[in-house]
């Protein structure tokens, strides 16, 4: 039999990333703030997979008067709890259909954003050597984009579109969280029982995932979910500049259309939802964030 | 040091020149005609093939950029296809007017941060004020700076209408450098000014209360404590030595301040080189375009190159090689 029963054999085992995940995501709950951050975005994800059967109208429809007049701008009523636009669209359908793009756009870019950080910050942190002075700087070049400038020539010169804005935030949030990673990495590669491990003869890719990963979690944990909130904020950015993706409805879009048609004052049941919605999405996911960065600063426990 | 110096501004100029090739490359790459906007004004086609020999878009690809690259060098950006004029000439007075909001517009946002960081840092742990301030400063860093401006514009221009929401002076007013010296101008400038310390202070609040939270528990501070001076001057020595992660992060912060308030200088119209860059994307002029996100990436670029030089000094812990 097998049995690893010495100290050693425990040693090398390691972690269960999947283990460590868990144990991230209950820590959470501890911290008052991220859960707080954790009920509005619970409250959002239901809203935006129920827009298309909670939303009473199209959200491009224009609605018309008895009269058979365009509805402009009307007031929030029975019909129209959040009145309509200046053209004439339901502005509760549009607000509820804004959900879907925003939450849309967060995830799949966070997503794409967090394994293409993991891999690079990884790899140049474990490996060291030329592999991390090349990958380094990419990186460097990388980070001196300036972000928005960056987006907007980029989402115009390939065209408006949800993927594009999605491609773009992606090639521009990986390279802050590469960075971050490789010296979270660093520091756990120093650590006496990944060299123990080593000596034993585990591969890399059993330390990597058992060992590293595990115990860098929260750090990868904290980027996901700061880089929803990036790429959250710089789509609304680029739909209000008229960036946006034409043929879906988004809330900086709702935005620049009351901005652009100069109904901002008179329009509030325009304006203050999208904006509102806007501010909940990114206030909770930062809440969220900050207790990750509570909890992977040691300097900034508790004593 | 010297060669550490010398290292880093080798490094620099690589950066740039990576940075204007994949521009280069983006703007060249893309099927757009420059020409197609003159086109509908009745352009012939030997004009034409004159207007595109004098921007520098005819032969191959390679040469283009050879020729790009060697004008950049003697900075010369080329002339606006719109303004018909020099980039330069378009560009610099709104790199000015940029500035003018971007760079009190930081510094005040800082200051006030580290003042209100280092009263929350130092507040008891756990206690209401510590906890106030720091959701009170993570709710307002998640507001778009869009929205902070549209709300500004709201409130009041339309609403109050104490100040003036649209471009930088009323017409007719004094031109040149002398418009900066009126009391019309500090009007309009102060409602896109208070959107960008809006914008700025959450982050330097947060970062300033993380550095004196780690460093009231320090030794000195106890030995500062037990020669029996005020808690004020206790919690100076704290913010002091937390000063340093915020001094070096305003560098880079100016270069992506100048970036980022792009919507900012929308909301207000302020003609900035922000949203000068945005009317050239849609307007396809591309030279100006260029330009203006080329200076954008050289600001942060040296941005960097600036806070890495003034952290060793700041710090003598910091080793160079």
């Amino acid at each position: 039999m097998n049995q690893p029963s010495s100290p050693d054999a425990a040693a090398i085992r390691g972690r269960s990333l999947l283990g460590a995940m868990g144990q991230s995501l209950r820590l959470l709950t501890t911290d008052s703030f991220a859960v707080v951050g954790l009920a509005v975005l619970l409250l959002f994800v239901v809203i935006a997979i129920s827009a298309p059967w909670i939303a009473p109208y199209e959200p491009f429809k224009a609605m018309m008067t008895e009269s058979g007049r365009l509805n402009r701008l009307a007031p929030p009523s029975s019909a129209h709890l959040l009145g309509t636009t200046s053209f004439g669209n339901d502005v509760l359908s549009q607000f509820l259909h804004g959900f879907r793009v925003a939450l849309l756009v967060g995830l799949v870019a966070a997503v794409a954003v967090g394994l293409i950080s993991t891999i690079f910050g990884v790899v140049s942190g474990y490996f060291g050597g030329y592999v991390d002075d090349v990958l380094m700087r990419i990186t460097d070049v990388a980070l001196s984009i300036p972000t928005l400038p960056f987006s907007i020539v980029a989402v115009a010169l390939l065209g408006p579109s949800v993927e594009n804005i999605i491609l773009v935030i992606t090639i521009l949030f990986w390279r802050n969280g590469a960075r971050i990673i490789r010296s979270a990495v660093l520091t756990e590669r120093e650590r006496v029982y990944v060299k123990w491990a080593r000596a034993a003869g585990a591969s890399h890719l059993h330390i990597i995932m058992r060992h590293i990963l595990p115990n860098i979690v929260r750090v990868i944990f904290l980027w996901v979910t700061m880089s929803v909130a990036f790429a959250v904020l710089t789509e609304a950015s680029l739909s209000f500049l008229g960036l946006g993706d034409p043929t879906v409805i988004s809330w900086g879009q709702m935005l620049n259309t009351a901005f652009s048609s100069g109904n901002l004052r008179t329009a509030w049941w325009w304006v203050i939802p999208p904006s509102l919605a806007l501010v909940l999405l990114v206030s909770s996911l930062y809440l969220i964030g900050r207790a990750y960065e509570e909890q992977t600063n040691p300097r900034l426990r508790r004593r | 040091m010297r060669a550490y110096i010398l290292r880093r501004l080798a490094q620099s100029v690589l950066v740039i020149w990576a940075v204007t090739t994949i521009m280069f490359f983006m703007f060249r790459v893309m099927p757009a005609d420059p020409t197609a906007i003159l086109l509908e004004r009745g352009l012939s086609d030997e004009a034409r093939n004159a207007l595109l020999e004098q921007w520098g878009l005819t032969g191959s690809l390679w040469d283009q950029y050879v020729a790009y690259l060697g004008n950049l060098l003697v900075g010369d950006f080329g002339s606006s296809f719109l303004y018909r004029k020099p980039v330069w000439e378009v560009l610099t007075p709104l790199i000015i007017n940029t500035l003018w909001i971007a760079v009190p517009g930081l510094l005040l946002g800082a200051a006030l941060g580290a003042a209100i960081g280092t009263a929350v840092g130092w507040a008891r742990r756990g206690g209401k004020l510590e906890r106030t301030g720091i959701f009170l400063a993570t709710v307002i860093r998640g507001v778009p700076n869009f929205v902070i401006g549209i709300a500004l514009l709201t409130v009041f221009s339309s609403t109050l209408g104490w100040f003036p929401g649209f471009g930088m002076g009323d017409p007719g007013q004094n031109v040149g450098f002398a418009r900066y010296f009126t009391l019309d101008f500090l009007h309009h400038l102060a409602l896109p000014l208070i959107a960008v310390i809006i914008y700025f202070m959450p982050e330097n609040l947060l970062l300033m209360r993380s550095g004196v939270v780690e460093n009231r528990t320090e030794d000195y501070i106890e030995l500062v404590r037990a020669k029996g001076v005020s808690q004020g001057r206790v919690a100076w020595h704290a913010a002091r030595n937390s000063m340093l992660p915020l001094i070096t992060w305003l560098f880079p912060a100016l270069a992506e301040t100048i970036a980022g308030i792009v919507v900012i200088e929308i909301v207000f119209s302020w003609p900035g080189v922000g949203r000068e860059l945005v009317l050239a994307v849609t307007r396809q002029d591309y030279p100006v375009a260029q330009a203006a996100f080329f200076l954008l990436a050289v600001m942060i670029v040296l941005a960097n190159l600036a806070a890495d030089l003034v952290y060793g000094k700041l710090d003598p812990r910091v080793v160079y090689k």
